[in-house]
């Protein structure tokens, strides 16, 4: 091992060590982009006001989030007899008993888990959790366990050991170990990572760049933010590994603008590192010069997107480029250039951290290791989680919509991979294995590891709608197929969605899918995806629309009226949320005026036991059934 | 429109940027950060520091959403666009604070008092439907409260 490495290890340890076995009791509060909403920095600052004006012998920190969003804001009590005990929803006016019940115990009416050390009575072991169970959290292991901002925490726990491995491996065997990881790329395009390393290494036109994409725009995904706001440290050293086995110098690490947090903690990182030189002209004195630069996005999903985010870096509009040239060969500055997904990169510095057999030791024979993921949506518990590949999907929804709501509700569709991916009925879904192979014998795309939860209250039709016009917002508009052809998608969802469906939108949607096919990039190509799998699996539902012109979940605002149809002394209150006074009186009762109503639910939220909403269906006046051409199983015509 | 001091003042704020170095956005980023937006006549001296036509800084700064070319609302409102808020009812509130505020989305009130900004998902999921006030998650919201929310803002009951 290097010994500039050692070094930096003996120091970090010694840190560590008063976090591991406190000499008192120690606080520790996540404070990161799911914990702050729910009151984390005010609770935090409680915490340490309390302990000053008390005179109690506890210090507060800070460490970064587990993915257990739903609990938040959680607090860490730690203590010199090896005790770690969770609390749950931590609210600032809750502190003052949470600091007297633990002075000299355990708070038991907050607790949510033992950690570690003896167990107390009532209070349940994090492990006998079934979602903390299931879970296998390699690449987030440190998410929750360590302060981000502080280097020496990651150093300890075997930060950048990965990397002194690398280094004392050629680039070729450090290139073998990645490829026999299996490990592909975690955006959601899943190309080979040795391979692709292997493009740039072998390009001899220096300097070399490294690109690590952390524009994450797929709505609903969120787990490349928990890596950068709770280990970003585990980037940066991702990233030294590549630019060992790839020769590149400099690297920009492109973060979407709507995450100011991981900026701000990226930033700290990149700084700490070069602080210790593992970051410069002379990484640990091995002679690498390698260095990173923060790069802000500005709002722009198609930046997510290999080209288009090079675009984006290269002074330009982020459009996606034509190819070739490929990235390897002309990516920043027209420079050899490799980009990689942040999870990727933290995946290469976990695999030379502790080992190839590690990694390989779980997951499926194609796909090794595990995969983190963030779940939200129709479920209760909405958080972000890892599992090895192969997990069986049906335990999602097992452990996560555990509510009274779900028992009520049934659960009808997902989506893997925001609107790129298309979407899936729950009767299919409860089948699958969570590896990209099995989504793609659906026709869907596992992606980068978000998932939307889609239960009865939803309303297929509104979902394309929504879909399709984020597509169409966020084409570039460099091709006419794409930014045209989701426009027409959009128009043809919002004509069905107000009741103005036609015989002939199957064979539009058809038409549609068969054009996209020939866009630039995948955002085009790959943006019917959602149109065909809905046609395909929830036919009957978009039928209503057209031919009933009835949304079953009562969604789409102009096939659903609201009523007063009962008394009630809320009614008033009603007609004061109102914000276009739609709710008035007549009379001795009250009426709602449909013209002025927005059915934006207020009233009802109010005054529930007198406001209903009723079908209102537009069913159009000849509705003609034109010979529907239909469509095969890849959303193309069937020949006629 | 910017006088001629206005103008120095932008070509000091971005002097160290150069041509052909990856400092379009970065520089766009100091002048919103500055002004918080990017007035017309920046985008000329951007241009002209980087070597590329208005016309092609032009185009950057209407294809990012976060990059705005009309000044901020002294309160900003975001409402979350995402999937998990949609089927939480995010389009109910969207139609709610239209007709509260009387505005569009990337509208201002009279006098620039409050705005409203359609944003993309930040995956602070578990407080959906929600909005963002001067970037503050506040939900999960009912539409009442969202209608509540905005009134008081707006400084009517």
């Amino acid at each position: 091992m290097l010994k500039a490495y050692e070094a930096l290890r003996a120091e970090a340890d010694k840190v560590w060590q008063a976090v591991e076995k406190p000499a008192r009791t120690l606080i520790r509060m996540p404070i990161a982009t799911c914990s702050i909403p729910g009151g984390a920095l005010e609770t935090l600052e409680t915490l340490r006001r309390e302990v000053k004006e008390r005179g109690l012998a506890v210090d507060v920190e800070q460490v970064g989030e587990t993915g257990l969003c739903w609990l938040e804001p959680l607090v860490e009590v730690r203590k010199p007899d090896g005790s770690v005990i969770l609390y749950q929803k931590i609210t600032p006016d809750r502190v003052d008993k949470l600091l007297s019940e633990t002075i000299d115990g355990v708070c038991r009416d907050y607790a949510f888990a033992v950690v570690a050390g003896p167990a107390v009575e009532g209070v349940p072991m994090l492990a006998d959790y079934d979602y903390w169970q299931i879970q296998d959290r390699r690449l987030i292991a440190r998410c929750g366990v360590i302060d981000p901002e502080n280097i020496d925490h990651y150093i300890a726990t075997d930060g950048y050991s990965g990397f002194a491995n690398a280094r004392e491996q050629s680039q070729e065997d450090v290139i073998k170990i990645v490829s026999e990881s299996t490990l592909r790329g975690r955006s959601g395009s899943n190309f080979p990572t040795g391979t692709k390393w292997e493009f740039l290494r072998s390009k001899t036109r220096e300097p070399k760049y490294l690109i690590c994409n952390a524009d994450e725009g797929d709505p609903g995904a969120f787990v490349n933010r928990i890596l950068m706001e709770c280990d970003p440290h585990s980037i940066i050293e991702g990233m030294l590994v590549a630019a060992h086995a790839t020769g590149a110098s400099h690297a920009y690490v492109y973060i979407r603008d709507e995450y100011p947090l991981a900026i701000e903690r990226m930033q700290k990182a990149v700084d700490q590192a070069r602080e210790r030189g593992l970051l410069g002209d002379d990484v640990l004195g091995t002679g690498l010069k390698f260095d990173c630069e923060i790069w802000r996005g500005a709002g722009s999903y198609v930046c997510g997107e290999e080209s288009g985010l090079l675009a984006s870096v290269n002074d330009m509009r982020g459009m996606p480029q034509i190819r070739p040239p490929f990235p390897a060969d002309s990516g920043v500055l027209k420079q050899p250039t490799n980009v990689n997904n942040i999870e990727t990169y933290a995946a290469t510095a976990m695999v030379m951290q502790k080992g190839l057999e590690y990694w390989n030791s779980v997951g499926t024979e194609r796909n090794r290791g595990t995969k983190i993921f963030s779940l939200s949506g129709h479920i209760d518990r909405p958080g972000v989680i890892e599992v090895p590949f192969g997990f069986p999907f049906r335990k999602f929804y097992d452990m996560f919509a555990v509510g009274e709501w779900y028992e009520r509700k049934s659960w009808k569709a997902i989506q893997s991979g925001a609107a790129l991916a298309g979407i899936l009925p729950a009767h299919l879904a409860v089948k699958l294995t969570l590896e990209p192979e099995v989504f793609r014998e659906h026709g869907v795309l596992l992606g980068g590891g978000g998932i939307v939860f889609i239960d009865e209250t939803a309303c297929i039709v509104d979902l394309n709608v929504m879909f399709s016009w984020f597509l169409e917002d966020e084409s570039c508009g460099r091709c006419t197929t794409c930014h045209g052809g989701t426009q027409r998608m959009t128009e043809i969802f919002r004509r069905i969605a107000k009741g103005g469906g036609r015989g002939d939108d199957y064979n539009k949607m058809g038409i549609l899918g068969k054009a996209l096919q020939w866009s630039n990039c995948v955002h085009g190509s790959a943006s019917p995806t959602i149109m065909l799998k809905s046609a395909e699996y929830f036919r009957e539902e978009i039928d209503e629309h057209i031919i009933e012109g009835r949304c079953r979940a009562q969604v789409c605002k102009d096939l659903i009226r609201y009523e007063v149809f009962g008394s009630s002394d809320k009614l008033p209150e009603a007609a004061e949320i109102c914000p276009t006074e739609a709710v008035v009186q007549e009379g001795k009762g009250w009426k709602i005026i449909d013209e002025r109503c927005i059915r934006c639910d207020a009233c009802r939220e109010v005054a529930p036991e007198a406001i209903h909403v009723v079908d209102a269906p537009q069913k159009p006046p000849e509705f003609i059934r034109i010979q529907d051409v239909g469509l095969d199983a890849r959303g193309t015509m069937q020949s006629h | 429109m910017l006088d001629t001091e206005a103008t120095l003042e932008i070509a000091r704020l971005v002097a160290e940027f150069k041509p052909d170095d990856a400092d379009l956005l970065p520089a766009l980023h100091k002048v919103q950060h500055h002004y918080g937006y990017i007035p017309r006549e920046a985008m000329a001296v951007v241009a002209k520091q980087l070597h590329v036509s208005e016309a092609h800084v032009y185009g950057a700064v209407t294809f990012y959403a976060e990059l705005r070319t009309i000044p901020p609302p002294e309160t900003r409102i975001d409402w979350c666009s995402g999937p998990a808020c949609r089927l939480k009812g995010s389009e109910r509130i969207r139609r709610a604070l239209e007709a509260t505020l009387e505005i569009g989305m990337e509208e201002n009130t009279p006098g620039d008092k409050l705005g409203l900004h359609l944003a993309q998902c930040n995956g602070t999921c578990d407080y959906a439907p929600q909005l963002w006030v001067n970037g503050k998650v506040i939900g999960p919201l009912t539409t009442s409260e969202a209608i509540k929310l905005a009134r008081d803002l707006k400084g009517t009951k």
